[in-house]
């Protein structure tokens, strides 16, 4: 399940009024996505959440589902 | 013609004589994310490239042949690539596709360029062998086969030391050396041949003029199918003898602070970069991640491939001179592949010129400095010629125009390419009695030459050439577009520090439920293509100016439509216009 915060994070990154954000859904997939506004999506996901995330930890993501449990995480411990 | 008397010699021989020399020498150091570099010694990388040569011929490559190497960064890249030149083929670096390339795409893409470039081989990793395989048995292929030398040792296993000694090819300087190719996605690619001596005699030249010594370090995290990747960053150290460290580029696009770890780390000394990288760089690296980062053994940072922006290198600048930067390391040169690379540097340890001009008379082709209240347009000096490279400014009749006048600039190198491959219609259409049409607009200024625009309607974005045609063709056959009347161009984004890509497309729609459907149905048509589109403008029909030709005159446009959206407060940020 994608958080209305992170997608509010992603879209207002890539400038889109809305996009259908899954799980399972992949960069390439979405409207503005691309390898040169990655790490703008990084950088607004990091300031919504008040998170950082390593280069390794941002490689190794391969879609939407797994930013989600990786803001999860750093809010859990967080807490 | 050429400027080196004598013989220059082949790569091939260079590359030999530098592995005799410095056996033990770093000559390429391959870097990951997370993992420990793998640094390549001269001996190593000329023995690791002499057996896969040996496994290259075995496997039926022949002198001649045109072999395309996709793959992702890998420390097997740069032995394959010598590998190529011992057996005698030719290389060409082509883009590894991105996932949101449509597979067909890339096939036609890869079938169109093998027609025009006479593809013979693919060298690739198996992960592609599926969307590749159909390639082969297609009748409209030149691809003879596919090949996959990126999986460890399993392509050299058999190959004994006999086949080593048989490995190296013998190459005259007038070989071809290497294949490079313009971007664009479908057929529209230009293939660049250049010869041993060309990309010899030039680095040498160039090298020369950026004072390089042995103390050099080359850092890179461009992509080597790019030519100021692959000459600059890979064939200059490489002939020249001095150490290049090569960075993923997917991964410096993730974390840009990567380039300046490299740096810092290998007390490295040289980087060229895309204007873009200057805006990135100076926005997107984080305070913490500059922690222990020293950048005083920086001296050129060379900002190329991208008109250079004031703004975006004086940016860059203070971001970075708390941690060493010196102002005398920023750098600009002026380059394209038809000449092998460079045509105009700055010299080493001298900020480059700048220019306040009067942004009206330069529109009318005459440079004036700004007197209070003019509009203001700060132009940073590309440079002066580096030896071997003359450059006329020309009118529109091919007058020769003097100081302060705006006009095309016309190339004649002593590297000049020989030709575009299979092309001799633009051949013969780039080149006027030896000189080569640059399609760029600059102008003299003393001893330096300043490019300040673009008369091709080609788009420049992040260092990498789009061709509209590529983008309006996917995008005409779209329903509610009516056909044939759409153009796509480059507009102006200064706090990306690059152009972003902007279509208008003629409508007929009028319901804004079909009009928003139609604006996402002409993005995704672009990302089918790996482009990005940032702005959609729908007009209504017969909105769009015609040029002599009869066709849309995407300079008109752009101009009539950016001015529309200017005057208007019907403008969204989508581009709603009609």
């Amino acid at each position: 399940m994608i958080s209305h915060e992170l997608k509010t994070a992603i879209l207002g990154a890539l400038k889109l009024d809305d996009w259908e954000l899954a799980e399972s859904t992949v960069a390439a997939e979405v409207p503005g996505w691309d390898s040169l506004s990655h790490v703008n999506v990084v950088l607004a996901v990091e300031k919504q959440f008040g998170v950082r995330f390593s280069n390794v930890e941002v490689l190794r993501l391969t879609n939407v589902g797994e930013l989600q449990r990786l803001v999860n995480s750093k809010l859990t411990k967080q807490k | 013609m050429s400027h080196i008397s004598g013989d220059v010699g082949t790569i091939l021989q260079r590359w030999c004589d530098n592995a005799s020399k410095w056996p033990d020498s770093v000559a390429i150091v391959h870097c990951r994310m997370g993992e420990t570099p793998r640094s390549w010694t001269w001996g190593e990388l000329i023995r690791t490239a002499k057996l896969y040569s040996a496994a290259l011929t075995k496997n039926g490559i022949e002198k001649g042949q045109v072999c395309a190497i996709i793959a992702r960064h890998n420390a097997l890249l740069y032995p394959v690539y010598v590998a190529c030149v011992f057996a005698g083929a030719i290389p060409a670096v082509l883009a590894y596709p991105n996932p949101r390339l449509h597979p067909d795409k890339f096939r036609d893409g890869l079938e169109g360029m093998g027609r025009r470039s006479g593809l013979d081989w693919i060298l690739t990793e198996r992960a592609l062998e599926g969307a590749l395989q159909p390639l082969l048995g297609s009748g409209r292929s030149t691809i003879r086969g596919l090949q996959f030398p990126f999986e460890g040792s399993e392509y050299v296993e058999g190959v004994g030391s006999n086949g080593q000694r048989e490995a190296v090819h013998t190459a005259c300087e007038s070989d071809p050396l290497l294949l490079q190719h313009s971007s664009g996605t479908t057929g529209l690619q230009k293939p660049v041949v250049l010869s041993h001596r060309a990309v010899l005699e030039h680095v040498i030249e160039y090298g020369k003029f950026l004072g390089i010594s042995p103390q050099d370090k080359v850092v890179s995290w461009l992509p080597l199918y790019h030519d100021m990747g692959l000459i600059a960053a890979l064939h200059l150290p490489l002939a020249l003898g001095i150490p290049t460290i090569q960075i993923d580029p997917f991964e410096w696009v993730l974390d840009p602070s990567l380039l300046l770890q490299a740096i810092s780390a290998n007390r490295a000394t040289i980087a060229w970069l895309p204007n873009f990288a200057f805006s990135m760089m100076a926005d997107k690296i984080r305070e913490e991640d500059l922690e222990n980062i020293a950048l005083d053994s920086w001296r050129m940072v060379i900002n190329c491939s991208e008109p250079v922006r004031y703004d975006d290198q004086e940016k860059f600048f203070r971001r970075f001179a708390p941690r060493g930067l010196r102002r005398d390391a920023l750098s600009s040169c002026y380059a394209m592949a038809e000449t092998t690379f460079a045509v105009t540097q700055t010299p080493p340890w001298l900020e480059p010129t700048t220019l306040a001009v009067d942004v009206r008379s330069l529109s009318k082709g005459q440079v004036r400095p700004a007197a209070n209240g003019d509009a203001v347009r700060v132009c940073v000096s590309s440079g002066q010629p580096i030896p071997g490279c003359h450059i006329r400014i020309v009118d529109d009749e091919c007058n020769g125009l003097g100081d302060q006048h705006v006009g095309e600039v016309l190339i004649k190198s002593a590297t000049m390419f020989d030709g575009y491959r299979n092309y001799p219609e633009k051949t013969a259409a780039a080149m006027r009695d030896g000189w080569y049409l640059s399609g760029d607009y600059g102008f003299k200024h003393g001893n330096e030459y300043f490019i300040i625009g673009r008369k091709k309607d080609v788009v420049i974005i992040a260092g990498n050439n789009i061709y509209p045609e590529d983008l309006e063709a996917a995008i005409h056959g779209l329903a509610g577009v009516i056909p044939g009347r759409v153009v796509a161009f480059g507009e102006e984004d200064p706090q990306f520090g690059s152009e972003r890509l902007s279509v208008v497309a003629e409508t007929a729609l009028t319901e804004e439920a079909d009009r928003r459907k139609l604006r996402m149905e002409i993005i995704k048509a672009g990302m089918d293509i790996d482009l990005t589109i940032t702005n959609v403008y729908l007009v209504p029909p017969r909105f769009l100016v015609k040029s002599s030709a009869g066709k849309p005159s995407r300079s008109a446009n752009k101009e009539r439509v950016l001015r529309l959206r200017d005057q208007s407060s019907m403008t969204t940020q989508s581009g709603e216009m009609g």
